[in-house]
C-alpha cells in the first residue's frame, strides 16, 4: 500500500474563483505521479475534519459576497486547527483573497479594518486601480528550478510585508503585492501567499513540487523523483517569451 | 428630424462603407463611434423611428442564438427587423446596426429592433433604447478580468430592469439563482421561464457553478435538478429562497447531438435543427419573449423548424470530404455543455480546442481549470490544442488525463494537423473561444472552404 498525500481545500464551494481548482488538481495528480495515494479533504463551512492529517492546505480567492460568508467560520472553526497543523509542519498555499485573510487585516478605503487570522505577517489595504495582467516573478525560494514563476494577477488590494514574512519573489512583469516595492507574495515558514492565478501550480510544477516536498519532510520523507514536465514547462516558457516581447515593445 | 441626426447617420454610414471595403472585420462598430460623437442621442432617435419597438437580450451565454431566433420569428410574420450581428453587443455595435439600416434622410426604416446586449452595457442600452421586452438568459462567470465580479454585473442588471416603465415586459430565467434573485426584487412581476424534465437533469453542480448560496441567509442551496451550469431547480434549506414557479416551461425534452432538439412548450411540440440542452433554454426564452410581443404559439413552433444557426455558434463546414462542426465555447458553463453535447450526444472523437486570451475572449485563461475536460477521457481520439494559449490548454488536458496532440498556436498549422489526423468522411468538432474561432474561420475562408462572415 502506498502512503497517502492529503490536500485540504478550504471552502471549495465559496472560495474557488479564477480557476483555482487547477492548483488542487495539480497537487493531487503530482502526488499520485510521485507514488502517493492522493486524497482530497473538502473543508466546507462548519467542518474541521482531518485537518491534522492535511499535508497541503489550499485557500483560494472568492468574490466579496462569498468572502463575507466564510469570514466568521474561518475565525471560529478553522483558525485553531489550521495554526496547529502549520505549527506541526503542514504547508499552506493561499491565493489572492485567501492570502489577504491569512494576514493581520484588510483595511478598506474608508479606513475600516477587518482583522484576518494573522498567520502571516502581512497587511492589506484597499487600492483604487485594479492590477490585471500577466505576472513574471523571480522567485526567492531555494531549490526551485527554473527560478521564475508565471501567473495572472487580478486584485485591487495592496499587501505589505512585515519583518516576519519574506517575499515569494520580485516581479519582472506585473504589479505583485502592491505595485510599489517590487515584491510579490510571501513565504513564512510553510505558508506561501501570492496574488498569482493562472492557475498558478499547473504552469509552475517546480513550485508544486516544492510544496509537496516541504509537506512530506515533516513526515520524514520528501525525496521526489523528477517527473516529465515538458508540457508544463513549455507553457511556462511561452509566458516568459511573451513577457520578454512586451518588455521589448516598451 | 434634426440636422444633427442626419449628419450623424451620414458620417456613421460613410465609416461603415469604408471599413467594409478595407475588410477590417465587417464594419461592425466603428460607424457607431463616429455617429455617437456627432449626436450622443443618435440611438434613442433612431430606435424611436421603429414602428413597433425593441427587444433586448442579455446574459452570459446564448445571446446571439436567442437574438437570431427572435429575429427569425418576427421576420416570419413580415416584420422588418434590425439587429446587431457578429457579436457587436456594446452600445457602439447597437448604434452601428441601426445606422446601417437608416435611409439617406436619417430615418430608420424597420418595425422591430432585436438587440443582444453585453451584461455590463444593459443599463445604458435599456435607457437609450427603451425596450418593449427585456430578456435575461443567465449569469455565469465569464471574463472576470474585464467585468470584475458577477455581483457587480448582477447589480447593474437589477438597476436597469428596475428603471423600466411598468408596461415593459421582463422575461427571466427562473432556473438561474442569480437571475431569480434579481427578478424577485423587481417592483413588477416578470415572466419566468424554466426547464421541467428531470430525465435530462443532473444532480450534481459542476465545478464551474457560481451561484451556490442563498441570497437571504447565505446557506448553500440544495439542487433537485441541475440542467446547465448552476441553472436548475433549487431551494434554500431554510426555506427563505427558492426557484420561482415558471410561467412557461419546456417538458419532454429530446436531444440529438448538435443536430436537433425537441420539447413541449404550452402543449405544443417544438422541434428545432439546433442541439444541446443549453439551446433548449435559448429556444424557450425566445418563445416566451415572442409570446409577450404578441406572436402566436402555434406559429412560433411551426416557424422554428426551419431555423439556421448563428455564425460560429454551431456552423457546419465541409471540406475535402471531412465535416467540421464549429461551436463557440467561451466560458466554463458554455464549454462544459458543448463538450458534454459533443461527447455524449454526438459521439464526437476528433477535436480542435481553441483558446485565445485577447480582450474579447478574456485575458485571464484560468477558467479552463473549471471546465471538465475529463469528459474527453477515453472518448476523444484526436485532440488538437489551438489558439495563442494552446500551451495552457495542453497542460489542462494533461491533468484531465486526455492525450493531446502538439499545441498549435498558428491556425493554419492547426488545420493542417486536423486534415492529417481526420479521415475523409469523418467529423471533427472545433470548440473555440470567440477570437480563436475568428482566427480558424479566417483561415478556412482563406482556403476557400468557408464564406466571409458578413456575407453569410
Ligand atoms: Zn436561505
Amino acid at each position: 500500500m502506498s502512503q497517502t498525500f492529503t490536500v485540504g481545500w478550504l471552502y471549495p464551494d465559496l472560495m474557488n474563483i479564477y480557476g483555482d481548482r487547477g492548483n488542487i488538481l495539480t497537487l493531487l495528480k503530482r502526488a499520485e505521479w510521485h507514488g502517493y495515494e492522493p486524497r482530497l479533504v473538502e473543508l466546507q463551512r462548519g467542518a474541521a475534519q482531518m485537518m491534522d492529517d492535511v499535508d497541503v492546505f489550499f485557500f483560494g480567492g472568492g468574490q466579496d459576497r462569498e468572502q463575507a460568508l466564510v469570514y466568521d467560520d474561518l475565525i471560529e472553526i478553522k483558525q485553531e486547527p489550521l495554526e496547529a497543523a502549520v505549527a506541526k509542519g503542514s504547508v499552506v498555499l493561499a491565493v489572492c483573497g485567501g492570502y489577504q485573510l491569512l494576514g493581520h487585516y484588510y483595511q478598506t478605503a474608508e479606513g475600516e479594518r477587518f482583522p484576518g487570522i494573522g498567520l502571516i505577517d502581512v497587511r492589506t489595504e484597499a487600492g483604487k486601480k485594479r492590477f490585471i495582467g500577466d505576472v513574471v516573478v523571480d522567485a526567492s525560494i531555494e531549490g526551485v528550478d527554473p527560478s521564475t514563476l508565471v501567473g495572472f494577477e487580478n486584485h485591487s488590494g495592496r499587501t505589505f510585508l512585515g519583518v516576519g514574512a519574506r517575499p515569494l519573489g520580485r516581479v519582472r512583469l506585473g504589479a505583485g503585492n502592491n505595485g510599489t516595492d517590487g515584491t510579490e507574495g510571501c513565504v513564512q515558514g510553510g505558508v506561501v501567499g501570492t496574488y498569482l492565478h493562472g492557475s498558478l501550480l499547473p504552469k509552475n510544477p517546480h513550485l508544486a513540487d516544492y510544496l509537496i516536498r516541504r509537506a512530506l519532510s515533516r513526515r520524514g520523507m520528501g525525496e521526489l523523483v523528477p517527473l516529465d514536465d515538458s508540457t508544463e514547462l513549455a507553457a511556462h516558457a511561452r509566458i516568459l517569451e511573451r513577457a520578454q516581447q512586451r518588455a521589448g515593445e516598451r | 428630424m434634426t440636422i444633427r441626426k442626419v449628419a450623424a447617420v451620414w458620417a456613421g454610414k460613410g465609416t461603415g462603407a469604408l471599413s467594409r471595403i478595407s475588410r477590417r472585420g465587417g464594419g461592425t462598430t466603428l460607424p457607431g463611434d463616429v455617429a455617437r460623437a456627432i449626436d450622443p442621442r443618435i440611438l434613442t432617435r433612431l430606435t424611436g423611428d421603429l414602428s413597433q419597438g425593441s427587444a433586448v437580450i442579455t446574459g452570459t451565454n446564448g445571446k446571439t442564438t436567442t437574438a437570431r431566433l427572435l429575429t427569425w420569428l418576427l421576420e416570419g410574420v413580415g416584420q422588418r427587423v434590425v439587429s446587431n450581428r457578429a457579436g457587436a453587443n456594446l452600445i457602439f455595435g447597437v448604434t452601428a446596426a441601426t445606422l446601417s439600416r437608416a435611409g439617406a434622410d436619417g430615418r430608420l426604416r424597420a418595425d422591430w429592433g432585436v438587440f443582444e446586449i453585453d451584461e455590463a452595457s444593459l443599463p445604458r442600452a435599456a435607457g437609450e433604447v427603451q425596450p418593449k421586452a427585456t430578456l435575461v438568459l443567465n449569469l455565469f462567470r465569464d471574463q472576470l478580468d474585464r467585468y470584475g465580479e458577477l455581483e457587480s454585473i448582477a447589480k447593474k442588471i437589477e438597476r436597469a430592469l428596475a428603471a423600466l416603465p411598468e408596461t415593459a415586459h421582463v422575461i427571466l430565467n427562473a432556473d438561474d439563482p442569480r437571475v431569480a434573485e434579481i427578478g424577485l426584487g423587481l417592483p413588477n412581476k416578470p415572466v419566468w421561464f424554466g426547464l421541467d424534465d428531470p430525465r435530462v437533469a443532473g444532480k450534481q453542480l459542476p465545478h464551474a457553478a457560481d451561484a451556490r448560496t442563498c441570497p437571504r441567509c447565505g446557506s448553500s442551496l440544495v439542487f433537485e435538478a441541475v440542467y446547465v451550469g448552476h441553472d436548475g431547480v433549487y431551494h434554500c434549506p431554510n426555506h427563505d429562497f427558492a426557484r420561482p414557479a415558471p410561467d412557461i416551461t419546456a417538458t419532454d425534452i429530446a436531444l440529438d447531438g448538435f443536430d436537433s432538439l425537441a420539447m413541449t412548450i404550452r402543449g405544443t411540440r417544438v422541434e428545432m435543427p439546433l442541439g444541446g440542452l443549453y439551446n433548449c433554454y435559448n429556444v424557450l426564452a425566445a418563445y416566451a419573449t415572442a409570446c409577450s410581443l404578441g406572436l402566436d404559439g402555434g406559429y412560433i413552433a411551426e416557424r422554428l423548424r426551419t431555423f439556421r444557426a448563428a455564425f460560429g455558434r454551431q456552423e457546419r463546414i465541409d471540406f475535402r470530404g471531412r465535416h467540421l462542426i464549429l461551436v463557440l465555447s467561451k466560458n466554463p458553463a458554455g464549454f462544459n455543455e458543448t463538450v458534454r453535447t459533443a461527447v455524449d450526444l454526438a459521439h464526437a472523437t476528433n477535436f480542435v480546442i481553441g483558446l485565445n486570451d485577447r480582450k474579447a475572449d478574456g485575458t485571464d485563461v484560468s477558467w479552463i481549470w473549471d471546465v471538465d475536460f475529463e469528459q474527453l477521457q477515453n472518448k476523444a481520439r484526436v485532440v488538437i490544442p489551438a489558439g495563442n494559449r494552446a500551451y495552457d490548454l495542453a497542460v489542462r488536458l494533461k491533468y484531465a488525463g486526455v492525450a493531446a496532440e502538439e499545441p498549435q498556436t498558428d491556425p493554419a498549422r492547426a488545420l493542417d494537423l486536423l486534415i492529417k489526423t481526420t479521415n475523409e468522411g469523418d467529423t471533427a468538432h472545433l470548440l473555440c473561444t470567440y477570437t480563436a474561432m475568428l482566427d480558424l474561420r479566417a483561415e478556412l475562408v482563406r482556403r476557400g472552404w468557408a464564406q466571409p462572415y458578413w456575407e453569410t
